[in-house]
């Protein structure tokens, strides 16, 4: 998951999926056989002190909420029913910065990684497993993308939202010979015109990719350095990293001042609503993508409440609405192409392939186990 | 007992009551400080040498190869990037300085009853957010829409479109920021020496035959250089660490050294490692009001007459 290092939004955009209906749940995992052993020794909902601590992207707010000012859906059943007031957002713009409040910023009722991270977070012992009996709209969900949410045999996060990541071009600007794989990134005609993404893993699958390592998340140290070197030859062409999709990335391209930028499709439709002639890459190479969710906090007081928040937004009608609100894919398959009003978007999510997003020739952002190594070596590009 | 005894006796206990009440008094003041301070800087320096970690699970023990790495790691980029900084850091002290020199002598000694208005007027920015006026400069003023290649467009100066690329995401755009951000700060310290200084030394130069230059460089500026030092130490130093300006207006390529710290503790987290470059930065900080210091404490025209 690459996509998360930004504005929350268009996270959110991500969770459109609009599987097969009626193949999703055919497939579905249901569920509950994984509840909490625990689970009987916990005091009823009426008991929880209902204060829910959330780490967050700025976007994904609860509706109802007097921080969620974009209009979206997902979460007023819950706050109908137990208050707003009672719930609190921390904010994250990317993974590795969610990973390290989550560790030491906490602690959180519920966080809202990609899937790629998962392992750490439970490594660390910062979540517990979801009781899946808990969340009825479990069984809508796309069983591919919660069979790929799955550790250790157990549903630690709950897929919501989703996407592509790849590089978004002026096709007025780009020579269509010059579109055709990452390697566009790494094009001297359009030095000063390439935007990368402020996000140390993304970049170095980038790469990874550009160079022919399709394992990009498992690079020896060998390609490692390969890659690193990569992008400090890249980083010149760059005119900046952007940090954030709303404020940067989608202002520069739309301004004129960037006509290559990495991001996910949700920009793609929204330049496209603002009239601008661009196009999202195929890379021969394949493109990035991505899934994001919820994770349950390991000693949360709040756990009936967890469950009710995280229901409130993976229903049909929450997922459906943030998937035409932002752009982004969301995990309930009961959310089809009908149900999309752009038609752009449904094409760019690939919404009648169930397994799009988990499958070649899209490579699914996944964990790496040399992440610390990675990181500096990501640290060493910005700094040569 | 006699009188005499008396008389030499209580101005003794009166001073040791005295001392208690000043040590007491501090001591508040004090323990914050330590807490605040000194606290969270011991916590960094056990990071930096790896006897403390963010990360749960990872084992603990001293180990000194953050230090070595940045300090004599060959081609380490960190170092370069700290070096890089700091000659970015003086040039826009300096420049800061000359250029907000003349802006206070003419609040000090030109503008008469209308300063304290004009003051107000500089100052003004402050009432917004640091935050948000980097925004303003970033998206109204240079970016490829904003009002200056706009205007260049207008005045068919360039074609349409095409915009100045240096504007922003440069050296020049974090170099405009940063110029902008401290030129009243650095106003202040000098206006306040100039204008409590004593006019009747530069009457007397006149009358003495020096012309206006002449007075200038012998009486007015000697005696407005604890202002001027202090106004480019109110830059020199939290420039430093700047990381905020260089993140929204800088390119990839123009990132300062506390942008490397910021990410160190964030985008990219390896606390152990961030902890080295922030010590060392806290080191050189430390040294740099050291040297200053001095100039800072007393006026030069005393320290000039105790000689």
């Amino acid at each position: 998951m690459g996509v998360v290092g930004i504005d929350r939004r268009q996270f959110l955009v991500a969770a459109g999926g609009s599987l097969g209906l009626g193949v999703l749940s055919a497939c579905g995992s249901s569920s509950s056989s994984i509840a909490s052993p625990a689970a009987s020794k916990r005091p009823p909902i009426s008991a929880e002190p209902g204060t829910l601590s959330i780490l967050e992207w700025a976007g994904y707010e609860a509706a109802g909420t007097k921080a969620q000012t974009y209009g979206l859906l997902a979460g007023t059943d819950y706050t109908k029913k137990y208050g707003a007031s009672g719930i609190t957002y921390a904010y994250i713009v990317n993974d590795d910065e969610a990973l390290a409040k989550a560790t030491s910023g906490g602690p959180f009722d519920i966080m809202h990684p990609c899937h790629e991270n998962i392992p750490d977070y439970v490594k660390r012992g910062l979540v517990q497993p979801w009781d899946t009996s808990l969340l009825p709209s479990l069984k809508q969900l796309n069983p591919y993308l919660l069979r790929a949410t799955k550790y250790r045999g157990k549903q630690y996060h709950i897929p919501w939202d989703w996407g592509y990541g790849s590089l978004l071009y002026r096709t007025d600007k780009i020579a269509p010979t010059d579109a055709a794989g990452w390697e566009l990134a790494w094009n001297k005609n359009y030095s000063g015109k390439v935007s990368l993404w402020n996000g140390a893993s993304t970049n170095f699958e980038i790469a990874a990719l550009k160079l022919g390592y399709p394992n990009m998340d498992v690079l020896t140290p060998t390609q490692l350095e390969s890659a690193k070197q990569a992008l400090i030859t890249q980083k010149p062409l760059n005119k900046l990293y952007w940090g954030s999709e709303y404020s940067q990335e989608q202002p520069n391209f739309k301004s004129g001042e960037v006509w290559v930028t990495y991001c996910w499709q949700d920009s793609l439709v929204s330049m496209t609503k603002a009239g601008l002639k661009c196009a999202f890459l195929q890379p021969s190479q394949g493109r990035l993508s991505w899934i994001c969710g919820f994770m349950l906090g390991a000693n949360t007081k709040n756990y009936y409440h967890a469950h009710a928040y995280v229901e409130s937004y993976i229903n049909h009608a929450a997922a459906a609405q943030m998937t035409n609100l932002f752009y982004y894919g969301n995990s309930n398959a009961t959310v089809t192409a009908a149900d999309i009003k752009n038609k752009t978007l449904v094409a760019a999510l690939e919404l009648g392939n169930p397994r799009a997003v988990t499958t070649a020739p899209n490579h699914l952002q996944s964990w790496t186990p040399n992440r610390a190594a990675l990181e500096l070596a990501w640290q060493e590009v910005q700094a040569a | 007992m006699s009188t005499p005894d008396l008389a030499r006796r209580q101005p003794r206990v009166r001073a040791v009551r005295l001392r208690i009440g000043r040590g007491t008094l501090v001591l508040p003041p004090l323990g914050i400080v330590l807490l605040v301070l000194v606290g969270p800087i011991v916590v960094l320096t056990l990071y930096s040498v790896n006897l403390r970690t963010n990360i749960p699970g990872t084992p603990t023990a001293f180990s000194s190869a953050n230090w070595k790495d940045f300090l004599t790691g060959h081609g380490n980029p960190f170092r370069a990037r700290f070096f890089y900084s700091m000659k970015f850091t003086l040039l826009v002290s300096f420049a800061v300085t000359v250029a907000a020199y003349p802006l206070a002598y003419y609040l000090a000694f030109v503008a008469r009853r209308f300063r304290y208005t004009l003051l107000l007027v500089l100052i003004a920015p402050f009432f917004t957010s640091y935050l948000l006026r980097i925004v303003a400069w970033s998206d109204i003023v240079l970016n490829n829409n904003g009002i200056i290649n706009q205007s260049l467009w207008t005045l068919h100066l360039r074609a349409h479109g095409n915009g100045v690329g240096w504007l922003l995401y440069s050296n020049f755009s974090i170099f405009l920021v940063l110029f902008y951000a401290w030129i009243p700060f650095v106003s202040l310290p000098i206006f306040a020496v100039l204008e409590n200084m004593d006019h009747q030394l530069t009457e007397a130069a006149a009358d003495l035959g020096a012309s206006r230059f002449t007075t200038f460089w012998t009486v007015t500026f000697p005696l407005s250089l604890p202002g001027v030092i202090a106004g480019f130490v109110f830059v020199l130093i939290p420039t430093t660490g700047e990381f905020i300006a260089p993140l929204y207006v800088g390119g990839p390529n123009n990132q300062l050294f506390g942008n490397e710290i910021q990410s160190f503790f964030g985008d990219s987290p390896n606390w152990n490692y961030g902890a080295a470059l922030a010590i060392a930065l806290i080191a050189v900080v430390l040294v740099l009001m050291l040297i200053f210091g001095r100039f800072l404490s007393t006026d030069l025209r005393t320290r000039r007459s105790e000689r």
